[in-house]
């Protein structure tokens, strides 16, 4: 028992050890996205991959700074940062050239398992492990399915929109990015690193609040966000609902894994949806 | 489990979607129910479940009516009705976890106050309350370090992680009486920790067991997930029921000793009280014994001088029978008037003078050895010892009580040496030993040896008379004229008995 047998300081602090490589990832992101951007408008007949690549940096930058703060602050957060950010990179731009490329996104959660296998970085305490039981993974999928059905109710009730899938490969590719990107790197970095980090700190409820709310942040600045009112407040009420959610099955499970399936269930869900 | 209270919510559902809107107003109010339900059965946390899924049943057709009507009356009465099973089911519910958990606490406690209180040893009733209080509070771990009065330390339910440190955080909250809170025990820098390890924090509570006169311990924690204030109020008060419940224990611990303490005491007065009746029995037995001896001698000798015509040498010798035997009278009858003056209080009637020894010593050794021709009984005075300051009469009876116990206690004759000398490590003082080479004394008779009616048995003196009196005369004679008496003595080898008086002033 540590507290009757380890030595104890209580004058000692942990030294900060996030803010500079944090800093450090953000500018990376920020670099890349801007120089991806501005590539766009020069583009020409390629014009679109720059955002594609813009994109995948974005999320690239979300992993990394998971990396970061799942590892310390230690200088070993780089190599495998870059691993998944060139891995999203690809994945982003070959989605953009044809729906088939998105199958790439898949290769970034094994980027992830390999860097963190190879390397031997213990990234259990964020949550990179495996459920207790199965049942938390049905019950995970079962949370998000169940947000996602009600959106579509919902939404077709109040605003008119209807369920369907136009166009499967495009569907397809979008269920491909939100499991290599979008689902992955709000679990990893929200309900992953901050809210495991948080949750040391405080109880449950206020490290979910801020693990939540930034998540949140990460979907009011994404460019495809709703912009009607009344679809934004829809969103916002399921985007929190479902981060809640997702740190609750994270707390229960210790495992990512049922609420990353509930978000890729949620969104599969809301990829349905049409006006 | 919350199935039913869901399949109520459900029923309620279909239930305002079957009918019109005016009849599904009243309807939703219902939703409260399952939300009711659950809280009274499950707590705070299924009530929130069910009421987030009454309130998405109610906002199917709660938000279609805001879209078309905008804010109304009747859309702000189905928005309220839409957070209301929300809002009354963890209200409600928090109200069933607090009267919950009060209530585990309170059994908690009474089976801590009944383990603390058992007949077993401290330890054991501690380490019993311990497991209790592990389990009442979910704890991976749960260690108790209480500190006696004297300082001591034990350590309570944390075997089997190692030795207890004075400077971990259990010994710094000792020592100072703070709490201490580890928000992660793999991770905070305050335990030398460097990364956290696995997905759920292990958080650490130390508090201090205040009984409000002082602290008694300290009660360390660690449990996985959630110790907040509502949890650590709870330990915070079981704490401090504990520190009063471990208070009493060493307080009933300590009246048990204490009566223990008086038991064996009673005990031992009432066994000393026995041998003292029993002693004085005997004493009146040997006594009388004593005394009917030299009176029948006496009355047998003087009967003959009355009675016959004895030749004059026998009747001589007669006379020295009856000399002797008076003296033994005599003797018998000085030392129960000693007794009796010392067990009263009153001061012996000594009067102080210069005593020659050697006078005295070569007199009684002449006495003795004409009465005892079975032992070699040699006086030797130190040359250049002049005399010592003490009651003639009182020197002399201490004298003769020692030279009678050494001739006594040699059975089969043997050698009694007298000797007097100035002490070796007191110069102002002489000793007188009288040293034999009889049956001698064990080792553990040598502390009551001058206790009164104290005779120490023997199979080869058990026909020897006596009172058990003598050497306690000599003591008390001895103290009385600011001198001692000391024994050295092996068992089979013999006795030495050392009486060390002042030494007289020089004559000038």
């Amino acid at each position: 028992m540590r507290l009757l047998t380890a030595p104890f300081d209580p004058s000692a602090r942990a030294p900060s050890a996030l803010a500079r490589p944090l800093l450090e990832v953000a500018l990376i992101a920020a670099g890349g996205i801007a120089l991806s951007l501005a590539a766009d408008t020069l583009a020409g007949e390629w014009r679109g991959l720059g955002r594609a690549a813009a994109s995948g940096g974005s999320h690239a930058g979300m992993i990394a700074a998971g990396w970061v703060i799942a590892l310390g602050g230690e200088p070993r957060w780089r190599i495998p940062a870059a691993a998944s950010a060139a891995a999203l990179i690809m994945a982003s731009v070959a989605a953009r050239l044809a729906h088939a490329g998105a199958i790439l996104y898949f290769l970034v959660p094994l980027v992830l398992v390999l860097q963190a296998g190879a390397a031997r970085l213990d990234t259990r305490w964020i949550g990179w492990a495996r459920p207790q039981t199965s049942r938390q993974v049905v019950v995970g999928m079962a949370a998000g399915g169940f947000l996602g059905l009600h959106l579509l109710l919902a939404a077709s009730l109040t605003l008119g929109y209807t369920a369907s899938v136009p166009s499967l490969g495009a569907y397809l590719a979008g269920v491909a990015y939100d499991a290599g990107a979008n689902a992955l790197s709000v679990e990893w970095l929200f309900h992953g690193a901050l809210f495991s980090a948080l949750w040391r700190r405080w109880t449950f409820w206020p490290a979910a609040a801020v693990a939540t709310g930034a998540g949140l942040l990460r979907y009011l600045v994404d460019p495809t966000f709703p912009t009607a009112p009344e679809a934004a407040a829809g969103a916002v009420f399921y985007l929190t609902i479902l981060g809640l959610a997702s740190c609750a099955l994270r707390a229960w499970s210790g495992s990512l894994l049922p609420g990353y399936l509930a978000t890729l269930a949620f969104f599969a869900a809301y990829r349905t949806l049409h006006v | 489990m919350i199935a039913g209270p869901l399949v109520l919510v459900a029923a309620i559902a279909l239930a305002t979607a079957a009918v019109d809107d005016a009849l599904a107003m009243p309807l939703r109010h219902l939703y409260l129910v399952p939300a009711a339900w659950a809280a009274l059965r499950q707590g705070s946390s299924a009530a929130g479940l069910v009421g987030l899924m009454a309130g998405f049943c109610q906002g199917l057709q709660a938000f279609p009516m805001i879209e078309r009507e905008g804010l109304t009356p009747p859309t702000l009465d189905a928005l309220v009705a839409l957070i209301a099973p929300l809002v009354v089911g963890i209200a409600l519910g928090r109200l069933v976890d607090q009267a919950r958990e009060r209530g585990g606490r309170l059994d908690a406690l009474l089976e801590i106050q009944r383990a603390l209180g058992g007949e077993e040893p401290l330890e054991v009733r501690l380490e019993r309350a311990v497991t209790l209080i592990r389990a009442a509070l979910r704890a991976e771990h749960a260690g108790l370090v209480l500190q006696a009065d004297d300082g001591t330390l034990a350590v309570v339910g944390s075997k089997a992680s190692g030795a207890f440190r004075k400077d971990s955080a259990a010994g710094r909250a000792l020592a100072t009486g703070s709490t201490i809170l580890v928000g992660d025990l793999d991770a905070d820098p305050r335990l030398r920790a460097k990364a956290p390890r696995w997905p759920t924090p292990s958080r650490g509570l130390v508090l201090p067991l205040d009984t409000g006169s002082g602290r008694v311990g300290v009660l360390a924690i660690e449990c996985a997930g959630d110790l907040g204030p509502a949890a650590r109020r709870s330990v915070r008060e079981l704490t401090l029921h504990l520190a009063l419940a471990v208070e009493n224990a060493r307080l009933l611990l300590k009246e048990r000793r204490f009566a223990q303490e008086l038991e064996d005491k009673v005990d031992q007065a009432t066994r000393r009280l026995r041998e003292i009746d029993r002693a004085k029995s005997e004493f009146l037995s040997v006594v009388s014994h004593e005394l009917r001896t030299p009176l029948t001698a006496l009355q047998g000798f003087s009967e003959l001088l009355l009675e016959r015509v004895v030749p004059p040498d026998r009747a001589r010798r007669y006379l020295g029978h009856v000399c002797t035997e008076t003296q033994r009278l005599g003797r018998i009858v000085t030392d129960l008037l000693d007794l009796s003056r010392i067990e009263a209080g009153r001061p012996l009637e000594l009067r102080p003078e210069r005593v020659d020894l050697g006078e005295l010593i070569e007199r009684n050794v002449d006495l003795f050895a004409a009465q005892h021709p079975r032992h070699c009984i040699e006086g030797r005075v130190a040359a250049g010892l002049t005399a010592v300051s003490a009651d003639r009469d009182a020197v002399d009876r201490m004298l003769k009580n020692l030279i009678s116990n050494a001739v006594k206690y040699s059975p089969r004759g043997g050698r009694v040496r007298v000797a007097a000398a100035v002490a070796g490590d007191r110069p102002d003082t002489v000793e007188l030993t009288v040293e034999d080479d009889g049956v001698g004394i064990p080792a553990e008779d040598l502390p009551r040896i001058f206790d009164r009616y104290v005779r120490i048995a023997h199979p080869e003196t058990k026909a020897a008379s006596g009172l058990g009196l003598g050497l306690h005369v000599v003591r008390s004679l001895a103290e009385a004229q600011g001198g001692a008496v000391e024994v050295e003595s092996l068992p089979g080898k013999g006795s030495r008995f050392r009486l060390l008086l002042p030494a007289a002033e020089t004559e000038i």
